[in-house]
């Protein structure tokens, strides 16, 4: 049992410098708003926005939760932006690995505009990793 | 040697105290608000697993969008395989809150809903999370020995019922973390400036302006919640209201007072937000705070009244954490209530004393009890 306690204890003080903030119970912690332009880089290092269908992909159809199906409009970060932001890090990463017929991306980018509580606006630039080569498996 | 003598025989505070704290831990107490709570959790895990269903019954399961899953070997099932795990929760579900194998069914139902929450950090919503820690708490206590069908069915079969109380520390730990989900969101915004400044609600409330606009609210409601100053004040209500409901649970001075708070504020949040079973939850999980003992308050009334007969009909539809014994008394005798402490109250007093302490009644009667009152007769000694 003090077990437990401590756990949760720990739990609710990593919550303060964590992304995800799991069983921290940090609940509405800001009214922060964001919106992203993301576009694919191809090796011809041409930017093309992922609001245009691509190799038989859509990005509403690979990211469609936690309010990432329509990054190009503002939303509520409504967990917090550290927590909307690492999410959309881990799309750009899962849809550059789960897109094995497109040929052509290098890496996916993401201009992420970000308005903490009434703030001013801040931009920040996202990567996904490199694409070497097709990943295999992911939605055909 | 007389002084060594004594610091022999008296133990240190400090012993005396984690004396206590085990006795507390490992008294046998009722287990009925356990029992009560096993039976509303199972509703509340088929909402919170139906979204999972309803998508596998469209043919789209978590790994077909954007996943993340926690860590490399954390094992995914096949989908076949996945599906059916879905389909065994909401069974398992079902028969939790039946009380039907009880004790298996709730583990199951907790292995379920705690496997699909880590497969990705998309899952998991504080909400969810707070749903893992309740099904956790009632797989390990013995909960299903009432308010189920496994009592019913050893009733039937002719054996003896069994021990309704078990060790008392997992109700503690369970208030441990009931009580943390209100201090730990309470204190998080008591600590950032732009919260108890009152900046997030108000910026929110402008953010939404257009919805609040086109909702029923009267217009004077609206131009109040955009306004900055008045969130100066309304977002130090709120960090307080989640502090005090955090704090006040744990003393009996403030408890019933910290649980009508918190209807109030669970009500105000499903109405403004999308909070998924948190409100359910939440409310629900209010009964663990509930003196764990059954039967220790006697209610005498008259069968021939016709509002104490109604009264003594309520009581046996909705006591639903077995407070209460009723007891017949004499013909033109006076409602009576008798307390745990062995406080009489009688007539509309002991009525208002009774509807505050049923689950469904208790909101609405609680306040009456402020309303002055004849006091109640201490016990009368010998």
């Amino acid at each position: 049992m003090v077990l437990v306690v401590l756990a949760q204890l720990a739990l609710v003080g990593r919550g303060y410098r964590s992304a995800h903030k799991e069983f921290a119970f940090q609940m509405f912690p800001e009214s922060s708003t964001w919106s992203a332009d993301v576009v694919r880089v191809t090796a011809g290092g041409e930017r093309v926005p992922v609001s245009e269908p691509w190799s038989g992909y859509r990005w509403d159809e690979l990211v469609t939760g936690r309010g990432l199906a329509d990054p190009s409009v503002r939303h509520h970060a409504d967990a917090g932006l550290d927590n909307q932001v690492a999410f959309l890090a881990a799309a750009l990463d899962y849809v550059a690995a789960h897109t094995p017929r497109d040929h052509e991306t290098r890496y996916l980018e993401a201009r992420v505009t970000t308005w903490h509580n009434a703030d001013g606006p801040e931009v920040t630039v996202l990567r996904s990793h490199e694409r070497s080569a097709p990943a295999e498996g992911g939605p055909a | 040697m007389t002084a060594t003598a004594t610091a022999t025989a008296v133990a240190p505070p400090s012993a005396k105290l984690l004396d206590r704290v085990d006795e507390l831990l490992g008294r046998r107490v009722s287990m009925r608000a356990l029992a009560l709570l096993r039976v509303m959790a199972g509703p509340i895990a088929l909402v919170h697993l139906w979204p999972f269903v309803s998508d596998a019954l469209g043919g789209r399961i978590y790994r077909d969008a954007f996943y993340e899953p926690y860590a490399a070997w954390y094992p995914e099932l096949p989908r076949s395989l996945y599906i059916g795990l879905l389909g065994l929760g909401v069974v398992a579900a079902v028969a939790m809150s039946l009380g039907l194998w009880t004790r298996v069914a709730t583990a199951a139902t907790f292995g379920v809903v705690t496997y699909n929450l880590f497969l990705s950090t998309t899952n998991l919503h504080a909400n969810r999370a707070y749903l893992v820690i309740v099904l956790a708490a009632l797989a390990i206590v013995p909960c299903g020995r009432e308010l189920s069908l496994d009592a019913w069915l050893r009733d039937r079969r002719g054996l003896p019922a069994l021990d309704l109380r078990s060790p008392a520390w997992p109700l503690w730990l369970l208030r441990f973390e009931a009580s943390v989900v209100y201090g730990a969101s309470g204190l998080s915004k008591l600590v950032d400036g732009d919260w108890f400044g009152g900046t997030v609600t108000w910026h929110r409330m402008v953010q939404v302006r257009d919805q609040l606009e086109a909702s029923p609210l009267p217009s004077w409601a609206v131009s109040l919640l955009v306004d900055r100053s008045f969130h100066t004040y309304a977002a130090k209500v709120i960090v307080l209201t989640e502090l005090f409901i955090a704090l006040g649970l744990w003393w009996r001075a403030t408890r019933y007072a910290a649980v009508w708070v918190a209807v109030v504020f669970h009500v105000a949040i499903q109405l403004s937000a999308s909070v998924q079973v948190f409100s359910y939850l939440a409310i629900a999980a209010l009964v663990i705070w509930a003196v764990p003992s059954t039967r220790d308050r006697v209610l005498r009334y008259d069968p021939a009244a016709p509002r104490h007969r109604r009264l003594a009909e309520a009581v046996e539809a909705l006591d639903w954490l077995a407070r209460f014994r009723l007891e017949e008394g004499g013909r033109g005798s006076p409602l009576t209530l008798t307390d745990r402490d062995g406080r009489e109250s009688s007539g509309r007093a002991a009525a208002v004393r009774v509807l505050s302490r049923l689950p469904l009644t208790a909101w609405f009667t609680l306040p009456l009890l402020l309303v002055p009152a004849p006091r109640p007769v201490p016990p009368r000694a010998g």
